[in-house]
């Protein structure tokens, strides 16, 4: 298996840039190419890139035609309020996925679609299981949870009509420096809210780990879905009392007013990231070690100190002052 | 003169300043403590370690619990103990707490209603959801997890033992152990007794399976509690009749 062509959508941001700059290492693979709407955030040494926004399905379409690739990795999901408001993230997804994956189905060579979802398909109903394996059905209970899960049926059914692998990376929340994310915001903010009645625990991946699993599951041509999370868990108290920042418990109806609070703060509440807080969101990630031999190295704990360890922006001033 | 009134002053005024210094080091103590048990560590099933060793010290205040047969406990795989249960005795709760102390690891219990706050704060002791496709998970994960059978009135036998979530066990291909209880509402002393892995005659293919192992989970913990022969509390509650509280 050497000279694979692979595809990454999505490459643009933080997640997508790294996954490309550890396939640049990888010997099996022959060359890449990346499309999303911002260019990637690092150096990339044998990496093309295509400046595509979603919803340019003809010229998406030409680049993936003409690329051909044996192996798909698409990224492009936008989580709500990360980098965009709900609605727009929904619609920004449903059209990277439908062009991306629309134009791989067309590609001969095609033999493995890799694709991003995340935990938030399970749901957490009432009754739902605590810690769910890939065996529990998905019952996805907030937008994102719904985003991901109609991603896995677009990539499902492409892949049963064309005969390729599919595979499905469900991941926890990803945080990392840069990474944008409605809950790391949230937590650094100097007054964090949490529920008081519950606080439940919850889990979240590192961007690095999150990369190394789409690379491993890449080189594997996975055919199933994957639970990628960091091991142990925290509560948002925890977290809270980690980064030294005010805890606010809330019981119950003050939490419509803290949301309009926290988007004032610039850390909008997206429904996923609130009903996490109430919930809790836990995820069984054996099976990832069983089959691409996952392993992840920071776990939860530390990759909640390293969020409160990134610093903010520092201005510094001009050298010459022009004006 | 003035040295004499100085010196009456700090005989007056000392116990104040003591009860000022010792309120100030027990309110320190206690910011110390709830800081402490707010940055504790939970682990991949929210269970808090040390929220459970606070519980089970607490717990040996009230209860004196030996335990028995721990040598059938596995070291590192996962296991199904299925224990009796007495009413109000809480016996899932107590009987994991004393078994994760004899076998030194962590142990679950079958159990926690999912609403706030009961469910999150039984969940940082260790409990599941009643639900069979939690309990694979857990069983699959190589977790030890205690299962309570339906209460009973008295320690004198087990009530039924839920089939389905036995199906969990055999579904994970773990060990189920029988283990029984015994504690009396008025002393000190608690005992959980495990039995030997349930092994069935006629290997099943089908649900019949989980069935039968229940119904002999059902018997072994009924013939451990024939051989404890009941609490006896040694007062003359134990010649009544019918005392509720484990003779009749």
């Amino acid at each position: 298996m050497a000279g694979v062509r692979v595809l990454i959508s999505g490459m643009g941001g933080e997640l997508g840039s790294r996954v490309a700059s550890l396939l640049e290492n990888e010997s099996w693979v022959g060359s890449i190419e990346g499309i999303d709407a911002d260019p990637p955030r690092r150096r990339l040494r044998r990496t093309v890139f295509h400046r595509i926004v979603p919803g340019q399905h003809d010229r998406t379409v030409k680049v993936v035609t003409d690329f051909n690739p044996h192996v798909v990795v698409h990224i492009a999901v936008w989580e709500p309020h990360a980098r965009a408001v709900t609605a727009t993230a929904r619609n920004l997804t449903d059209d990277a996925a439908t062009s991306i994956l629309g134009a791989a189905a067309e590609c001969r060579a095609l033999e493995s679609i890799v694709i991003r979802s995340g935990i938030e398909i399970y749901g957490r109903g009432r009754g739902s299981v605590t810690r769910p394996s890939e065996q529990v059905a998905p019952n996805p209970t907030s937008e994102y949870g719904h985003m991901v899960a109609k991603i896995e049926d677009t990539a499902n059914a492409i892949g049963s009509r064309v005969g390729v692998s599919v595979g499905a990376l469900r991941l926890a929340t990803v945080l990392g420096p840069h990474v944008p994310s409605a809950l790391g915001r949230l937590l650094r903010l100097p007054a964090v809210p949490f529920s008081g009645l519950a606080d439940p625990p919850f889990i979240v991946i590192h961007q690095h780990d999150a990369a190394e699993a789409f690379v491993m599951a890449a080189r594997a041509r996975i055919d199933e879905p994957l639970n990628i999370v960091a091991p142990g868990a925290i509560t948002a108290l925890q977290a809270i009392r980690r980064g030294r920042r005010i805890p606010v418990p809330l019981i119950g109806p003050e939490w419509a007013a803290v949301r309009g609070l926290t988007f004032l703060a610039g850390a909008p509440l997206p429904d996923h990231v609130q009903e996490m807080l109430h919930r809790g969101r836990l995820a069984d990630n054996a099976r990832a070690r069983e089959v691409i031999g996952f392993s992840p190295r920071t776990t939860t704990s530390d990759v909640i100190e390293q969020l409160y360890r990134w610093p903010s922006v520092i201005h510094t001033p001009a050298a010459q002052e022009v004006a | 003169m003035s040295s004499t009134a100085q010196r009456l002053a700090d005989v007056i005024t000392m116990p104040a300043r003591n009860a000022g210094s010792q309120a100030a080091s027990v309110a320190g103590e206690t910011v110390r403590h709830l800081r402490d048990w707010t940055t504790n560590e939970v682990d991949d099933w929210g269970r808090d370690a040390a929220f459970v060793h606070r519980v089970w010290t607490f717990s040996r205040l009230r209860w004196a619990t030996s335990v028995g047969g721990v040598e059938h406990v596995p070291k590192r795989t996962g296991a199904l103990i299925v224990v009796n249960a007495r009413r109000y005795a809480l016996a899932p709760v107590f009987a994991a707490l004393a078994i994760g102390a004899a076998v030194d690891r962590p142990v679950r219990f079958v159990g926690r209603p999912d609403i706030a706050p009961l469910g999150p704060m039984m969940q940082r002791l260790g409990a599941l959801l009643p639900i069979e496709a939690e309990l694979e998970v857990a069983l699959r994960a190589g977790e030890l997890v205690v299962l309570g059978a339906a209460h009973t009135r008295t320690n004198l036998h087990t009530g039924l033992i839920d089939h389905q979530l036995v199906g969990a066990a055999v579904a994970a291909k773990v060990r189920v152990l029988p283990a029984a209880t015994m504690s009396v509402p008025f002393q000190r002393n608690a005992r959980v007794e495990i039995g030997a892995p349930i092994r069935l005659s006629h290997k099943r293919r089908g649900p019949l399976e989980e069935l039968e192992t229940a119904d002999h989970l059902q018997a072994h913990i009924n013939a451990v509690l024939d051989e404890m022969g009941g609490t006896i509390t040694g007062t003359p509650i134990d010649w009544l009749p019918n005392n509720w509280v484990g003779r009749v």
